[in-house]
């Protein structure tokens, strides 16, 4: 039982963390909370729908999903927010929540206000022992698919030069451009990795509930958003360990608080947020960006 | 190599630049001398297009680059060393280093600049590893100006590389800078140090309230009544 509360809150942390990193990693660069980011999710569960519906089989439906969620980020970058560039912050998150609004409506009109419901393969929905403890495929498969993730973003950021120039971007912008490198490479692939990370969150996220519907993203986004201010905005470190530390104390008080407190959880939750925020106003692991004169 | 020709430039409403005239010529080093808010920033910014000039032309080896973007006039050759050193404090000397090549060399080629470049600056090689927030003022100024180069520009505009520094890591840095034109580098060199710079430029050219008051060699500067009253405090 304890085993698998642990498994269920690494689980759940793994989903807030890569949507948290998605927001923290177009955050450092472009200085932009896009409220539009549980549409990417949305874009990309109805992709895995539509894949299926088309007779596609279940993994190649999976990469065309995530695909779809990436490209829909570099999408809602190049007609959204780069005529926007420039542009006060306000401005960029109004238009960030029309585009956000505009999807919502696009899928409630264009397939169904109702969840629509999603076969998983029946072995992700199973269960394996291991010793004395049975642990589901479902939330193993997500701790993996996470955590490969996460690697793989650390390489990213780490060994190839777009990499080491967004870094370098999220402490001073204008001098990579000094540099020679392009201001459009680096927000392009700021979206396109933000997108990747929703797509696969949005699987993840569907594999648990085995449905989408056109709000699906609404809820693990604003956890994410959360999970990112703790951790201290536009860190991406920060944005890891938020969603992480979110993710176990919700399983957590769900868990372990009784039946009477069970609706005060997310309150419980905020309050906590709200204690951590002021002792460390930075978050956790506050972001590098210098100060210019 | 480089003409600037009537260059306004506009803040809102306050005019940081009037009119600033220059031409600089391959293998020379001008200097651009004059006190704090002057409009000699300013005036690099525009000719790096980190600032879009109101008015005036900025010609480049015969190209026009007046309000193109940093990237593409960085592509073109020109590179610009920011005042306050503006290093990538949480990336590491050599990221630093990279970046700089990233866009203008060869893989190949970027390893071996990187070589020259670490040749030429030994404290860099000692703290490769080192992430450069945690070097010293002078070793940053020493980074920030071998990222610059490792883009192997024709011409570098150094925004005050006397700023902040220990007397001893000012003499290094011009004797440095002194070097860089008998390799072949144009130089742009702006610095309120202004017996510094007239010391190691060829040329100089005073600015006061946006504009370009006087201008000559260095040594007619340096004897100028205008230059040893207002500047050098003679």
């Amino acid at each position: 039982m304890v085993a698998q509360q642990i498994i269920n809150a690494v689980s759940l942390g793994g989903v807030y963390a890569l949507l948290a990193l998605g927001l923290a990693i177009v955050f450092s660069i472009v200085g932009l909370i896009n409220f539009a980011h549980g549409e990417l999710m949305t874009v990309s569960g109805y992709a895995l729908l539509a894949s299926l519906f088309l007779g596609f089989p279940f993994p190649a439906a999976v990469l065309v999903a995530v695909a779809c969620g990436a490209l829909a980020a570099v999408a809602m970058e190049r007609v959204a927010f780069r005529p926007m560039r420039g542009a006060s912050i306000t401005s960029l998150l109004l238009t960030s929540f029309a585009v956000s609004s505009l999807l919502k409506v696009v899928f409630q009109n264009g397939v169904s206000a109702r969840p629509q419901a999603i076969a998983m393969p029946s072995w992700m929905t199973g269960a394996f022992s291991l010793g004395d403890f049975t642990i589901g495929v479902g939330p193993t498969i997500s701790i993996v698919v996470s955590v490969l993730a996460l690697i793989a973003l650390e390489v990213f950021l780490r060994r190839s030069v777009t990499g080491t120039a967004m870094r370098a971007a999220a402490e001073d912008f204008d001098v990579v451009r000094l540099l020679g490198i392009p201001a459009s490479r680096i927000i392009a692939t700021a979206f396109l990795l933000s997108g990747l990370l929703a797509g696969l969150a949005a699987m993840l996220w569907v594999a648990q509930r085995a449905s989408v519907d056109p709000l699906m993203g609404f809820t693990p986004v604003l956890k994410a958003f959360i999970a990112a201010v703790v951790g201290g905005l536009g860190s991406l470190p920060g944005a890891v360990a938020g969603g992480f530390l979110l993710g176990v104390i919700e399983v957590f008080l769900q868990a372990t608080l009784p039946a009477a407190a069970a609706p005060y959880r997310d309150a419980i939750v905020l309050s906590g947020v709200i204690a951590v925020l002021l002792v460390r106003p930075q978050g956790l692991i506050p972001a590098v960006r210098v100060q210019r004169s | 190599m480089l003409a600037v020709e009537a260059l306004k430039i506009r803040y809102g409403e306050v005019e940081a630049v009037r009119r600033v005239d220059l031409s600089v010529g391959g293998g020379e080093i001008i200097a651009l001398v004059g006190a704090n808010g002057a409009g000699k920033s300013s005036t690099l910014g525009a000719i790096a297009g980190l600032v879009a000039p109101a008015a005036g032309r900025i010609v480049f080896d015969g190209t026009d680059i007046t309000g193109k973007p940093p990237e593409t006039i960085s592509r073109r050759g020109v590179s610009l060393v920011p005042e306050g050193r503006r290093i990538f404090a949480s990336l590491s000397v050599a990221e630093n280093l990279r970046l700089g090549g990233a866009m203008h060399l060869a893989a190949p080629e970027a390893k071996a600049r990187e070589q020259e470049m670490l040749d030429l600056f030994p404290i860099l090689r000692r703290y490769h590893r080192i992430k450069g927030g945690n070097l010293s003022g002078g070793e940053q100024q020493m980074l920030a100006i071998a990222r610059a180069l490792m883009a192997k520009p024709r011409l570098i505009l150094l925004d005050e590389p006397s700023l902040g520094l220990a007397p001893r890591m000012i003499d290094t840095v011009f004797d440095l800078i002194a070097g860089l034109r008998r390799n072949g580098l144009t130089v742009l060199l702006v610095e309120q140090n202004v017996a510094l710079a007239l010391e190691i430029a060829d040329r100089a050219t005073v600015l006061a309230n946006g504009e370009a008051v006087l201008a000559g060699t260095a040594k007619e500067l340096a004897t100028s009544d205008l230059v040893r009253q207002a500047y050098l405090g003679a």
